[in-house]
């Protein structure tokens, strides 16, 4: 059994997919700890123009929205997340036209319900993401998603804060997007990054707890439902789940200044 | 800036207003300008009572001159009272909003001097937000009753969404209970919006002016007054076809206030479901009143009101999966308005057999005794132990079971909290 280790990037994917796609009992992924069965045999993939975009295009002409399908299901945070595009990919290769409706075959199926969580939850952080003012003006929001949702959700924030200077800090995948004036960029950021916080944001986070407290009907606890719609891991970065003011994790002069 | 003290009062008695959906409009952000509004409406947070947080919901006052026999604010009360001034409610709403803690601001009063006063500083809110503070968030305002028509009118160019409360299912009630409110107060303003609205939308170009864009709402107390189930809602029904209401939504009712008219008992949650049940079989699903109850009668509470009305008819099951029109699929109980799309879309591939239906993730419990899957039934012929098995699940899965009537509005019917 063949076991082909990508850099987890889109294009290592494709490249993997143009000899994976027909080796029927392989295993592709970008997991670093993986269960290695004794008689596989381990490739490691390197990034090949070529071979990838020869997949890309292929795809393309058989159903030109897949690929975007597919770029969504390579964000999940999940190890298997190659293999659900692979056998996704496989159909398509297999029927030569869209599947996604075929929802009576299990690996299309599949595949659009894994696709549905990435975006299930960039739909939950544009509510759930918090912003504080930091001391020079601009809205730092650190999260940490499942999955790796950081650009899904970016052009939502662009549109509705574009005469703001903000960053979103994704705190586990170490990046931060960096906006302002009609820019952005992705840069690498360390976890541990400092704000200093404006004067007034403790101020509005008390004022936010204090609504958030006082719209509660107490008559009429559902703890369970509160805690279905919005799962208690992302609650960290909520101040109005958290007793003390939120500190920020970003430092204003380390160079990560958007516009700077 | 708005203290903590007011803040308290002003949203604690705000709070029991459910309307807070901030879906059905879209407003683009203009250049240098603050926000927009999102057409799917979005969850900001959720409380421990499951509901969810998308709107600032708060009173501009609370100190009022009506007395209404159910609230907490009328006049006779002996309660803290506050206000707070245009201004400070515009800095909240924006310091909020930039924050990306609400979707916008859900503005309501109690009748603050007269109903005039009160509408002019909402008025002055909403138009300080628009223009001084270039705000294109979501803003929900709840009318006055009484207060002046122009000003009614002009408050709908710069708001997404209106309401007004017709509070009780009848009139009698409405007298009883709300004394100095009256049915032409609410329903008069309802339909002049919906005149306005209907005209501004048929204007063309692009200097015509946003008339709501996201229409109209209204509010009703369930179980402090006697009306039955059934002429609830054919009242919703007459007001969605006249005034063609987005949504009217149903409170049940919360004792805040002892009196002798007044039950002292909260209406159980069970009954608020079973209305908003119904209302989506006759908003989505094709359904009028007149098939769900009697006027006289009340919604079963041992059976869902779609169940409810397949027993009835049994004649009409069961239906072939694989030919049924989508309007017979949308009655099957357990198939939702997203499971019949599924199978509407996957029968175009393949023939679609009882297994196929368990792969497509289909809620077969209920289903299985209405329909056929290739001229094969699944289900049980007996009706009586149908019935019986139908009204057990429905006891297992109470109110908290959400996904038969509203998975494809599930972000709708979960901004309200209440399915
Ligand atoms: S008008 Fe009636 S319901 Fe409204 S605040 Fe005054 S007393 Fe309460």
């Amino acid at each position: 059994m063949n076991i082909y280790i990508t850099d987890g990037s889109p294009d290592g994917f494709f490249t993997a997919a143009f000899t994976a796609c027909n080796d029927i009992n392989c295993t592709v992924t970008s997991e670093q700890n993986f269960q290695i069965a004794l008689n596989s045999q381990i490739t490691e993939i390197k990034n090949d123009p070529v071979k990838s975009n020869r997949v890309r295009k292929k795809i393309a002409e058989y159903d030109p929205q897949a690929l975007h399908d597919i770029s969504i299901l390579l964000l999940r945070g999940a190890g298997t997340k190659e293999m659900t595009a692979l056998n996704y990919l496989r159909q398509i290769v297999k029927y030569k036209r869209p599947v996604r409706d075929m929802l009576a075959v299990p690996p299309i199926r599949i595949a659009m319900e894994e696709r549905r969580k990435v975006t299930l939850e960039a739909h939950r952080f544009t509510g759930f993401l918090r912003f504080m003012e930091s001391e020079g003006g601009i809205f730092y929001a650190p999260f940490s998603p499942d999955n790796d949702i950081l650009e899904l959700i970016l052009p939502h924030f662009y549109r509705r804060f574009s005469n703001q200077p903000f960053v979103i800090h994704d705190v586990s995948r170490k990046k931060a997007a960096l906006c302002n004036n009609g820019k952005s960029r992705i840069v690498p950021v360390d976890e541990n990054a400092q704000v200093i916080l404006h004067e007034n944001e403790q101020c509005f986070q008390a004022l936010w707890r204090e609504y958030y407290q006082s719209v509660n009907i107490a008559q009429r606890p559902h703890e369970k439902q509160m805690k279905g719609y919005m799962p208690v891991r992302y609650w960290k970065f909520m101040p109005e789940k958290q007793q003390e003011k939120l500190f920020g994790h970003f430092r204003e002069n380390d160079g990560l200044h958007p516009g700077k | 800036m708005l203290d903590a003290e007011r803040l308290k009062i002003l949203t604690e008695s705000a709070k029991y207003d459910v309307s807070c959906s901030s879906s059905g409009s879209t407003r683009s952000n203009r250049k240098g300008g603050l926000g927009n509004a999102s057409v799917g409406g979005i969850c900001h947070s959720f409380t421990p009572d499951g509901r969810c947080v998308s709107l600032l919901k708060i009173l501009m006052s609370n100190r009022c001159v009506y007395n209404c026999l159910y609230c907490p604010n009328r006049a006779e009360a002996d309660v803290p009272r506050a206000s707070a001034s245009p201004e400070e409610l515009c800095e909240l709403v924006i310091s909020f909003y930039k924050r990306n803690y609400i979707e916008g601001l859900f503005l309501s009063s109690a009748v603050d001097g007269s109903p005039d006063r009160t509408m002019e500083q909402m008025l002055e809110t909403v138009i300080r937000l628009r223009k001084v503070y270039n705000f294109n968030g979501y803003i929900h305002l709840k009318g006055i009753p009484h207060a002046d028509r122009l000003l009614m009118s002009r408050a709908a160019q710069y708001v997404d969404r209106m309401s007004y409360n017709v509070e009780f299912p009848s009139e009698h009630s409405l007298k009883l209970l709300a004394p100095q409110k009256s049915k032409e107060s609410v329903l008069l303003p309802m339909r002049q919006l919906s005149i306005e609205k209907c005209a501004a939308d048929s204007e063309k170009g692009k200097c015509r002016t946003r008339f709501l864009p996201a229409g109209q709402t209204t509010q009703m107390i369930v179980g402090a007054s006697p009306e039955a189930d059934g002429q609830i809602l054919r009242l919703s029904e007459a007001m969605y076809r006249k005034f063609s209401l987005k949504r009217v939504y149903y409170s049940s009712y919360v004792p805040v206030v002892h009196h002798s008219l007044l039950p002292d008992t909260c209406t159980g949650l069970l009954r608020e479901h079973r209305l908003y049940q119904a209302d989506w079989l006759m908003r989505f699903y094709g359904f009028s009143a007149e098939e769900i109850a009697q006027e006289n009668e009340n919604l079963p509470v041992d059976l869902d009101p779609k169940c409810a009305w397949a027993l009835k008819n049994m004649h009409l099951f069961p239906v072939e999966i694989n030919k049924a029109p989508i309007e017979m699929l949308l009655r099957v109980p357990g198939i939702g308005t997203f499971g019949a799309y599924k199978i509407l879309k996957a029968r175009k591939f393949t023939n679609l057999c009882f297994e196929d239906l368990v792969k497509l993730r289909i809620v077969l419990k209920r289903a299985r005794h209405f329909i056929t899957c290739n001229g094969k039934f699944y289900g049980s012929e007996n009706s009586v132990s149908v019935r019986n098995m139908l009204a057990l699940q429905s006891k297992q899965e109470k109110y908290e079971q959400l996904s038969l009537f509203s998975e494809p509005q599930t972000a709708d019917s979960v901004l309200t909290g209440q399915l």
